[in-house]
């Protein structure tokens, strides 16, 4: 177990984006003031609210505010006209829990060994609840870019950490400082039941003994805090303490728990320490919670479910076996097809049940809606571009369209307290917009303009021209790559052959022990893509490579799973 | 004392709510019905209703719509209790520091282990989920109850079960924290030492809170109440002994050392774990009222384990102490009665007392004997149904019911029974294989601290 851990640690670790490399995102013209704060948004199908629609209206934007939504709305002279016909508007969609725009320590000072693993300091424990994530914000982080191209406009944002990290705030995804993008500072208290490193509390049942321990005795203090404030004469002077004090408006009820919660049993330990404390609670990032939807519901929890979801299963394999069989067939003609194994159709019966699971966690959305709890949704652990996906594949599990957009709208904003600003289209709200060319959860949509807090940020829709579809390449052969990590650059080898009309290949070098086998190849064009798995103690996780090729050298991203994309850079090897 | 802290947090600490437990009802028909506690019973049926033995007699009539197991030309014996196992728990050892009372087992429930369903397979119905060894004072244990097909972690719970703790000493204790991190204890004195030290400290606590609480009652007190611990807390309620204390042992020396320990604070309650030496001090054991929980005939795994007699169950029963054999092994747990056989071969126990050792002995050692541990009207219909004699080599457990709910029949034994499936986890041919089963896990968890090359064979 904990070797996996570690090695996952590092793998993990390889690939995760240099944060800092403002250089990668600075631009070089200067960026002019916009000619006016002054949008009149035309001709386009509003949906103020799930199920409230106004077809070719117009929105009026004005100073970050919507002015007026409807027909037969005068435009101003000093307005910027979009014109959006037979697009569509939505409010800007709220993310219930993201480290969005959040820096990632530099230094992973949680593997630093302690002297006595029983007594470490706060901070080595992962206990630094008067953390505020605002002091790790980085506005030019892409992720905030990321996420804000997929149509959301707001989310709350959490410290990385694992007991206690510190305290969330509800960020805008725009701005150029750290305060523009604050909306809400101190919005609830975070919290993960993943314990420290090697030292104390490192298992789940110490981290619970430890959360309860700190809330008793911040209940403690607080209560001598305030009899000392009525008299001082006499008592002793209570200690000042960062850590405790940071509890006191949980205490108080005045702000919530945020917890990390996928899993099932997670969300029954963490229902357990709010019955046993009394906190206000929100589960966030939930994956496996429908079968206890009733049990969150009557402990008055908030809940915001993944936008995550296991891969889907796709039924290639059986092709492929057939393939494979034709081919044994050809080479050994006496050879029959084989009649299935014991161990085929065990296998049979397990991929079933693990089909089943993935239709569980698909469905646990319409699950919710259909057990009357209200839910918004997060998106920590979901890569950004996958989301519309995934929406599309909990609306065909039975979610509707119209609660999906609650989800992402008006509930997040009710759970959040913020429905007095945002997350709907009407006239006084924030102007926190969304433009998709179809309905958003059409296939085929893409979104064209997002608006946040009144600034205007059109997609780049050039990106697929940038595509060569006539381009001739070769890519057989064995190529080098190298792909930037925060350890610095990472060198290894991607190696393509042509099979049939498409291609095969495998990845090596790095830190893998192993070649690889990449589970697809598609060349269009120019443009390559490749994706291959990785598994550590069971479970997988699958790279995306997309890249566009010129002659012998390849540029692109990789992206794996949640912790977001990577540059990476190929060049052929000369043919032996 | 413990009341009035209790009364601080009262504000705070609401009860959480009762899990919803199913409770069946069922007539084993003709059977031969070992009692373990008034003998064995030839033709006799046992009526369980609501999840309660209800009536043991012959020729009851089956209440309508009750289902009906025929039991003719089997055995019918109570549910197996295993005293030592860490199955059905997430983490078994916060081993980052000698002294962690304050962490709990209860915490980490999970009905989701295939392990517990394999253990049903053996006839276990009642389970002791313990902490593991790494700490001279590690975490408290729970008693659980094998109802596997629950979701909820709260409902495999023995509510109402006595709290339990695991302590440890000798070589597990000091090898984590004297080799691995450099500190108290090193040796089998320092174990000693910590243990004295928490006591003291925690009697220290109590008192400074029952004179804080004292003087809150004066007209005009001011004054800073003693600052909370969890931990302490915990302490204090072994000395005023709530919980039972589970001691992992092997040598005679540190097992006369706890008995001397607990004499000194005045605890009552403590069973040794492994004991491999007990049967030197099993006339001390019985005059203290310690109780033994011991392996068949399992030893030779490190030094401290190389003394060790079969004979030792036997022994330690005839010297009058409370004795069970325990597996703290997934895969031993599914054969206790095997185990339980063995001590017929050395040292001649009677069928009842070698069942003893796996019934009604353990429910002693877990403060469940007047609930679960043998067949009488009134307690809980916890049962196994044999093929063959449960002693014999031919023994089969047939259907494990708990609470009158059959868990287990081995006609009807699908070949998967996860009741919860990872979508990320990948296909192999070892998918079915239970993480908890191949190895014990005493020292699971505490690995990071010691240094694996030595310790590769980190058993009990």
């Amino acid at each position: 177990m904990i070797k996996s851990n570690t090695m996952l640690r590092g793998i993990h670790g390889l690939f995760i984006l240099m944060l800092f490399s403002c250089s990668l995102f600075a631009q070089d013209e200067k960026e002019l003031r916009p000619v006016s704060r002054t949008y009149a948004i035309t001709n386009v199908n509003v949906v103020q609210a799930p199920g409230k629609k106004i077809d070719m209206a117009t929105v009026l934007i004005k100073d970050g505010l919507i002015v007026s939504v409807g027909k037969g709305i005068s435009i101003p002279a000093d307005a910027v006209v979009i014109k959006a016909d037979s697009m569509y508007l939505y409010a800007g969609f709220i993310d219930g829990l993201s480290r969005v725009g959040v820096a990632r320590p530099k230094e992973d000072a949680s593997r630093e060994r302690v002297k006595d693993p029983g007594n470490p300091s706060p901070e080595r424990a992962g206990i630094t609840p008067q953390n505020d994530v605002r002091y790790s914000l980085n506005p030019a982080d892409k992720s905030v870019e990321d996420l804000r191209n997929m149509g959301f406009t707001v989310s709350q944002v959490a410290p990385y950490g694992n007991l206690l990290p510190g305290q969330s705030s509800i960020v805008l995804l725009g701005g150029k400082s750290i305060d523009q993008m604050v909306l809400l500072s101190n919005s609830a208290l975070y919290s993960e039941l993943s314990g420290a490193n090697n030292v104390y509390p490192n298992t789940t049942m110490a981290v619970m003994a430890k959360w309860r321990e700190l809330y008793r005795q911040a209940s403690q203090a607080k209560s001598y805090q305030s009899l000392y404030a009525s008299n001082r004469n006499g008592l002793e002077r209570p200690a000042s303490d960062r850590v405790l004090e940071a509890f006191y408006p949980v205490i108080d009820q005045k702000m919530p728990v945020l917890f990390k919660s996928e899993k099932m049993l997670e969300a029954h330990r963490i229902l357990k320490l709010k019955s046993d404390l009394g906190f206000a609670l929100t589960l966030a990032d939930l994956k496996e919670g429908w079968p206890i939807a009733n049990k969150i519901k009557s402990s008055g929890a908030k809940v915001f479910l993944s936008l995550d979801l296991p891969e889907e299963i796709k039924k290639e394999d059986k092709k492929d076996d057939k393939k494979a069989d034709k081919k044994a067939d050809s080479t050994k003609s006496k050879e029959v097809a084989k009649p299935k194994t014991a161990a085929d159709l065990e296998k049979e019966a397990l991929e079933k049940r693990k089909a089943e699971a993935v239709a569980n966690y698909t469905a646990q959305a319409s699950a919710f809606a259909k057990a009357g709890v209200p839910f918004g949704f997060s998106t920590l652990s979901a890569k950004a571009k996958d989301i519309p996906a995934n929406l599309r594949r909990m609306i065909g599990a039975g979610l509707s369209e119209d609660a999906a957009l609650a989800a992402l709208t008006t509930a997040p904003a009710q759970l959040l307290g913020l429905s007095d600003r945002m997350g709907t289209v009407e006239a006084g709200k924030m102007a926190n917009l969304v433009i998709s060319d179809k309905s958003y959860f059409n296939e085929k949509s893409k979104v064209r303009y997002v608006f946040v807090d009144g600034t205007m940020y059109k997609m780049d829709v050039k990106e697929e021209k940038k595509a060569d579809p006539n381009a001739k390449v070769d890519i057989e052969g064995s190529w080098s790559t190298v792909t930037q990590t925060p350890q610095g650059s990472n060198d290894g080898k991607a190696t393509f052959k042509k099979e049939g009309s498409g291609y095969k290949g495998t990845v090596s070098g790095g830190r893998l022990p192993s070649p690889v086998d990449m589970t697809s190849v598609t060349l269009e064009g120019n443009k390559l893509s490749y994706s291959y798995s990785l598994s550590f103690g069971g479970n997988s996780i699958k790279i995306d490579v997309e890249v566009t090729v010129e002659g012998d050298t390849f540029k692109g991203n990789a992206s794996i799973g949640p912790r977001g994309s990577f540059s990476i850079e190929g060049t052929k090897n000369p043919k032996n | 004392m413990k009341k009035l802290i209790t009364l601080f947090f009262s504000s705070l600490v609401l009860v959480s709510a009762m899990a919803q437990v199913d409770k069946g009802n069922m007539l084993i028909k003709n059977g031969t019905v070992i009692t373990i506690t008034k003998g064995n019973l030839e033709q006799t049926d046992v009526l369980i209703k609501d999840g309660k033995i209800a009536q043991i007699a012959k020729n009851i009539q089956a209440p309508a719509g009750v289902r009906v197991i025929d039991a003719t030309g089997h055995f019918v014996m109570p549910g197996i209790i295993d005293a030592h196992s860490h199955i059905a728990i997430d983490g078994i050892n916060e081993g980052t520091n000698p002294i962690t009372p304050e962490v709990s087992e209860e915490d980490v429930i999970n009905p989701f282990q295939i392990g517990i369903y394999r253990a049903l397979g053996g006839g276990i119905t009642t389970v002791h989920a313990m902490h593991g060894s790494a700490n001279a004072i590690g975490g408290q244990c729970e008693t659980i109850k094998l109802r596997y097909g629950t979701f909820d972690p709260e409902a495999l719970k023995m509510e109402g079960a006595p709290r339990t703790i695991k302590f440890a000493l000798g070589e597990n204790p000091t090898r984590s924290h004297g080799e691995g991190s450099g500190i108290v204890p090193r040796t089998r004195m320092g174990v000693e030492f910590v243990i004295r030290q928490a006591f003291s400290e925690a009697k220290e606590y109590a008192e400074a809170w029952s004179k804080y609480n004292k003087n809150k009652l004066i007209k005009g007190f001011r004054g800073a109440p003693p600052a909370y611990s969890y931990r302490h807390e915990v302490l204090s309620d072994i000395l005023n002994d709530k919980i039972i204390i589970h001691c992992h042992s092997y040598r005679a020396d540190e097992i006369y050392m706890m008995l001397k320990v607990c004499k000194d604070f005045g605890i009552k309650r403590i069973v040794f774990q492994h004991v491999n030496e007990g049967f030197k001090v099993a006339p001390e054991l019985a005059a203290q009222g310690a109780m033994a929980s011991v392996f068949s005939d399992w030893w030779a795994y490190k030094f401290e384990v190389y003394y060790s007699t079969a004979y030792n169950a036997a022994i330690l029963t005839r010297n009058g102490v409370v004795t069970s054999i325990n597996s703290d092994d997934a895969e031993m747990m599914r054969h206790l009665y095997h185990e339980a056989g063995k001590t017929q071969k050395y040292g001649a126990l009677t069928d009842e007392e070698a069942l003893a050792l796996i019934t009604i002995n353990p429910a002693k050692q877990l403060g469940i004997d007047n609930r679960v541990g043998s067949l009488e009207v009134g307690k809980e219909g916890d049962v196994v149904i044999f093929k063959n004699h449960p002693l014999s080599i031919y023994g089969v457990p047939m259907y494990t019911i708990v609470d009158g709910i059959v868990r287990f029949d081995r006609e009807k034994d699908p070949d998967d029974m996860r009741l919860v499936v990872d979508p990320k986890q990948t296909i192999d041919n070892a998918m079915l294989r239970d993480k908890n089963s191949d190895l014990d896990h005493c020292m699971e968890g505490a690995e990071f601290i010691l240094d694996s090359e030595l310790f590769n064979d980190n058993k009990k």
